[in-house]
């Protein structure tokens, strides 16, 4: 037993004793304590160094809102985690913290001098000192912020941890377990709907575990808890969640919470989730959130030891653990008199209730006269003392408003309330209108957007027994939304902790309040002065004064200081405090980590990957993959000793001299099928489709309502009334959405309908003089002679057996056949096809030669040489409009001014004049390179190859007035950046009669 | 490295043979000329479902039916349905090798599913079937029984479907 553990007091179990470190050093706590509530049980207050001017922290709540007591926690090789919560990570055998934000320790930190210097560091201070000179940023200013800046220190391993995800559905959801989320869920859950009850507490009971001496329908509150949770568990409609924090509140009552699995383990079973994302969407939420205790502003009130009192009860209560042997009380709210009370009964000396309001209700001056603790009323705490401890608080009475004289109170703990402010921070993220309560001076929640109900402390409410009423109020209310019908409870709570008080700026001092070290956010290091200098530098708003000074900008979101913060800027500006506004409260309500928002997707599950049929093929003979969209696609294949450049090289020759063959399965296919097909093409592609006979093909060009390339592909008519068509691979999902969009919204009298068949074909491209030899002897049901099945043409056979849509297209140049067949026959026909290639020294070939050999016809890829501002006739494909069509996506756009005016970026061909010289895609082009700094860029360089074929470079560019400059010579930088002279070219490079695509 | 858990004593994961599957498009005024062509009255309730032997057909939007048969009777279905287009048009696509049917069976099958499948599962009926995703996957879910599912799932996508699965049943096993 330490000696601040208190004998029959708390929850932990006193038969598990357990041993952690912090700082290196051993402790003992209990099963079923925090870090925090087991260091002070020995005694230890100090944990960290404050962010700013690193002054000596101690634990300064009890739950998720603490600002201060942030440690690093080691839980294995690579589990290292930065600003854990003291007050959350519950200790397990073996469990490594340590301090942070010190050097070179804990007591003695040399970064203290900030704390020094602190008149230096007022609000604003970054953006006044390091404005100049400009040149010292970059060399010295940024480097050496960046050096003192963070809280902790970053994990240096990649997280070795896997993290899980689930959807949940329920009728009503009740977020918090204290007395009004318990009754919610016992009055929701008896009337048989599905409730879920959630808190982040290990244990459920919330403010019941720190006032064990309410008793509720005749049994002590703990009895009341036990038989309460028995009966939650005894109803299959009902679950409990405990470690799980709602973090944050989404559209039509969708509630993300975290749940923590093994964070409090010290044998995690193998393989287990840290953490796991619920996203639950609930019919009801009930809040059931509580309220956060506000602290006081005053000098000195973040020496360790000076503690909200509320904590100071639950680590009595809850943990068996006396914050402090002889501590003063500091307080404008009754609730802190309890706490005395409970202190002192408890054995602590209580050295005095300090009271700012001149009157406190008899009832609880006579109990502390029966404890024989001092009180004193209408006084002002002005400052404390002690460094790593507070050893005593400086209280001065106030009479008249004017501060009198000042008197020592020696103590080793001040156990502070300031009021108390309604947690409405996941109401908050509903955008629910907040109401101002001009007498609690507190936020209140207004008007609702969400199926949602509030209950007990966080709408303002105090004492267990209203907590109950109004809990079972809101389970009621829940079910009757959902159309059910349940009856309230009444309770019968004896012993209740009824309570009032006020809330205030920062409290006055007979000191001068600039030099006062008076913290509003402990977090950030905000002064009560920071917030008036803000003020007196024209921050008017609360939002501006937040961004200026920093306050309830730390990962606690001003949990405990927003509400300071808003009352001192309010009464430096004479306003009330909803006319400076309220800052925002956004999701996630607690630090959340980024595992359990990643949830799966890491690893092998980072991102889908999709592969084609023939993908495993592809791998097993050494195929080199890139990524296109969401697909793998084999890139080439490299033989032993080939780099890309000498593979691609080959792939190119083999394919232009015999035949190549290319996995094409990832082109998207949408089946257009209906009496109206042909006018649903008509309309959305700008070519023309009635003529098109069955059996034949056409490049189709798709634009956006802007007159934009945005796809194209070839389009095959199987029958009158039935088109497969074909997309890039990128655009597969988008142009099917695009067509259901125009067809559901703009043409829902079109008899047509749409189905992606992407994944229902594996298709074989064969390219190469050799295509047909090879081909013919497969293909059953059809004639594939040059006559018989022209360029351009599609027909429905059999080749190797399979069933087959085949094609005769061509996007190399060469003499070309686009082969289907059902998507578990495709790498089975890719074998036959290989083997028999054999004879023709078959070549299979990646996207990188399939983007050369187009390249070298001018064939365009679509998001490479064009980029959503060019239209047909900038790429140099106007051939591709119906001219005589009335309509089509697009159509209008082409004749806007802009469109038509000279000048207009246009896709040319560009020959280096040394032809060696590859130019760099993406690099901008410019008429005369010796012009002056900034030069007039005229276009840029969209596809840049070497060619095997032509034995020199080519390129592609959208060059400014690009068709009316043949043969001029413009100049792109090299990667180092000397001017390339080349000339400007069309874009056809290879074979510009097309004699390849005829062969016999 | 763990090995592939497929099953667990509460739920198995199985990838299903093939079946003849059609995505038909057609008016639902004409509905009675499909049910005639495919041989079973289609439902006409979004997410319904309708079984006869091995033809079964599930409502999956306003117009838009997943049929199933043995696969020996796709040509023959694919007939019938041509025989009244003239008449009766409509859109029916052979989509057999689009997707893979991934089994999902066991007491558990419905708390795995709910790991990347955002449906409430208690609502949907039993014989039924849902277009909905599976994380970053499009799928249809179908409904056998209380305890048995099937997801149809683009064939590119199995991978990443059915590895989720099994880290899941890992985690199932795991119990927490």
């Amino acid at each position: 037993m330490t000696e601040y553990r208190v004998n029959g007091r708390g929850r932990v179990n006193r038969d598990k004793p357990i041993k952690f470190t912090f700082d290196d050093q051993s402790y003992q706590g209990f099963e079923g304590d925090t870090v925090a509530s087991a260091l002070l049980a020995n005694g230890v207050h100090l944990m960290g160094r404050s962010f700013k001017y690193h002054r000596p922290r101690g634990v300064v709540t009890a739950g998720s809102d603490e600002p201060n007591a942030l440690i690093g926690t080691t839980r294995g090789k690579g589990r290292f985690e930065p600003n854990t919560r003291a007050t959350i990570q519950e200790i397990y055998p073996g469990l490594k913290t340590e301090s942070q934000n010190k050097w070179p320790s804990l007591k003695f930190d040399l970064g203290a001098i900030n704390d020094r210097l602190y008149m230096l560091f007022s609000a604003g201070f970054y953006y006044k000192t390091f404005m100049w000179p400009r040149s010292f940023w970059d060399s010295v200013y940024e480097p050496l912020i960046r050096k003192a800046a963070g809280l902790g220190k970053a994990p240096s391993e990649v997280d070795p941890d896997t993290y899980a995800s689930r959807y949940m559905h329920c009728d009503v959801l009740v977020i918090g377990s204290g007395p009004s989320g318990i009754a919610a869920a016992l009055t929701a859950g008896r009337a048989g709907s599905k409730v879920v009850l959630v808190d982040e507490a290990p244990e459920m009971g919330g403010t019941l575990l720190s006032e064990p001496s309410v008793s509720i329908d005749g049994q002590p509150a703990w009895d009341w808890l036990a038989a309460a949770m028995e009966e939650l568990d005894g109803m299959s409609n009902v679950r409990r969640m405990t470690r799980t924090t709602a973090i944050g509140y989404y559209h039509q009552n969708m509630i993300g919470m975290v749940q923590k699995l093994t964070d409090h383990m010290g044998d995690v079973p193998e393989g287990a989730p840290r953490e796991r994302m619920w996203r639950v969407r609930a019919k009801e939420v009930v809040l059931a959130q509580g309220a956060i205790e506000r602290p006081m502003v005053f000098d000195g009130n973040d020496t360790p030891g000076v503690m909200m009192a509320g904590a100071a009860q639950t680590f009595l209560n809850r943990f068996g653990v006396l914050v402090g042997k002889s501590p003063v009380v500091l307080t404008s709210h009754d609730s802190a008199w309890y706490t005395a009370f409970d202190m002192a009964d408890a054995g602590a000396n209580v050295v005095a209730i300090v009271d700012t309001r001149d009157s406190v209700p008899q009832a609880l001056q006579d109990e502390a006269r029966a404890r024989g603790i001092p009180t004193h009323p209408s006084h002002t705490a002005t400052a404390t003392k002690g460094r790593l401890r507070v050893s005593g608080l400086r209280v001065n009475p106030v009479k008249n408003g004017k501060v009198g004289a000042e008197k020592m109170l020696s103590c080793d703990a001040v156990l502070v309330c300031g009021g108390w402010t309604p947690s409405l921070h996941l109401f908050s993220h509903t955008k629910g209108s907040l109401a101002w309560d001009a007498e609690a001076k507190a936020y209140l929640p207004g008007n609702k957007t969400e199926d949602v109900h509030i209950a007990g402390a966080g709408r303002g409410l105090w004492g267990i027994a209203s907590a109950l009423e109004d809990g079972t109020k809101a389970g009621a209310d829940a079910v009757k939304s959902l159309g059910g019908s349940a009856g309230a409870s009444t309770f019968d709570v004896a012993d209740d902790r009824k309570g009032t008080g006020i809330t205030q700026k920062e409290l006055p001092t007979d000191r001068s309040p600039g030099r006062a070290k008076a913290f509003v956010d402990f977090q950030n290091d905000v002064t009560a002065k920071d917030i008036r200098l803000a003020v007196r530098e024209g921050m008017k708003s609360i939002e501006h004064v937040k961004r200026y000074t920093t306050n309830g900008m730390a990962t606690d979101q001003g949990k405990l200081s927003n509400m300071n913060g808003l009352t001192i800027a309010a009464d430096a500006l004479g306003k009330e405090a909803p006319q400076v506004g309220l800052t925002t409260f956004r999701p996630p309500y607690t630090p959340t980590t980024f595992g359990a928002f990643a949830g799966y997707h890491k690893g092998t599950h980072f991102e889908v990957t999709r592969k084609t049929p023939i993908d495993a093929w592809a791998e097993e003979n050494g195929a080199e993959f890139e990524p296109v969209a969401l697909w793998r696609r084999a890139w080439y294949f490299p033989k032993a000793g080939e780099d890309m450049h000498k593979a691609v090289a080959r792939e190119c020759k083999s394919t232009r001299e015999s035949v190549g063959i290319f996995d094409a399965s990832t082109l998207g296919k949408i089946e257009v099928s209906g009496p109206d097909a042909t006018e649903f093409l008509n309309r959305m592609y700008t070519n023309p489709w009635t003529k098109l006979g069955v059996g034949r093909a056409r490049y189709g060009l798709l634009l956006g309502e802007d007159g934009f390339i945005r796809d194209d592909g070839v389009i095959g008519r199987m029958r009158d009334d039935l088109f497969h068509v074909t997309t890039t691979t990128g655009g597969a999902a988008r142009v099917l959405n695009m067509m259901e969009d125009y067809l559901q919204t703009e043409w829902p009298e079109l008899k047509v309908w749409l189905t992606s068949t992407t994944e229902e074909w594996a298709t074989i491209a064969l390219n190469g003089p050799n295509a047909r030899k090879l081909l013919a002897s497969f293909v059953e049901g059809a004639d594939i002679s040059a006559e018989a099945f022209p360029h351009m043409s599609v027909v429905e056979c059999t080749v190797g057996g399979f069933p087959s849509r085949l094609f005769r297209i061509s996007f190399t140049g060469e003499l070309g056949f686009e082969i289907n067949v059902p998507a578990r026959h495709g790498k089975a026909l890719w074998e036959k096809l290989w083997e028999a290639g054999q004879q023709y020294d078959i070549c299979p070939y990646g996207t990188e030669t399939m983007h050369v050999l187009r390249a070298e016809k001018g064939f365009i890829i679509i998001g490479q040489d064009t980029d959503g501002t060019v239209t047909p006739q900038d790429a140099g494909i106007g051939w591709a409009i119906g001219k005589m069509k009335p309509d089509f996506v697009g159509k209008r756009s082409l004749d806007r001014p802009d469109i038509v005016a000279p000048g207009r970026k246009q896709l040319v061909g560009l020959l280096t004049e040394d032809p060696k010289t590859v130019l760099t895609e993406g690099a901008q082009i410019v008429d005369d390179p010796k012009q002056a700094k900034p030069m007039k860029m005229i276009g840029h360089v969209t596809s840049s190859y070497w060619s095997e074929a032509l034995g020199r470079s080519i390129a592609m560019a959208v060059v400014e007035g690009g068709f009316d400059r043949m043969e001029q010579t413009l100049h792109v930088p090299d990667e180092n950046g000397h001017p390339v002279p080349a000339k400007v070219t069309g874009t056809v490079f290879y074979d510009p009669a097309g004699d390849r695509l005829k062969v016999e | 490295m763990n090995a592939p858990v497929n099953s667990l004593d509460t739920v198995t994961v199985t990838i299903l043979p093939p079946v003849a599957r059609f995505n038909l498009r057609i008016a639902p005024a004409d509905l009675s000329v499909a049910s005639k062509a495919f041989g079973l009255t289609l439902p006409t309730k979004i997410g319904k479902g309708a079984q006869n032997a091995d033809r079964a057909a599930y409502c999956i939007g306003p117009d838009e039916w997943l049929l199933h048969a043995a696969e020996a009777d796709q040509q023959a279905i694919a007939a019938a349905f041509d025989k009244v287009r003239a008449k009766t048009p409509h859109s029916l696509v052979v989509i057999s090798d689009r997707e893979k049917t991934i089994g999902i069976t066991g007491p558990a099958a419905a708390e795995l599913l709910s790991v990347a499948c955002p449906l409430d599962l208690s609502r949907i009926p039993i014989g039924g079937a849902k277009r909905t995703v599976f994380d970053y996957a499009q799928v249809v879910l179908i409904r056998d029984s209380e305890d048995a599912f099937r997801l149809e799932v683009w064939r590119s996508f199995v991978p990443h479907v059915q590895g989720l699965l099994q880290i899941a049943t890992r985690e199932l096993a795991i119990g927490l």
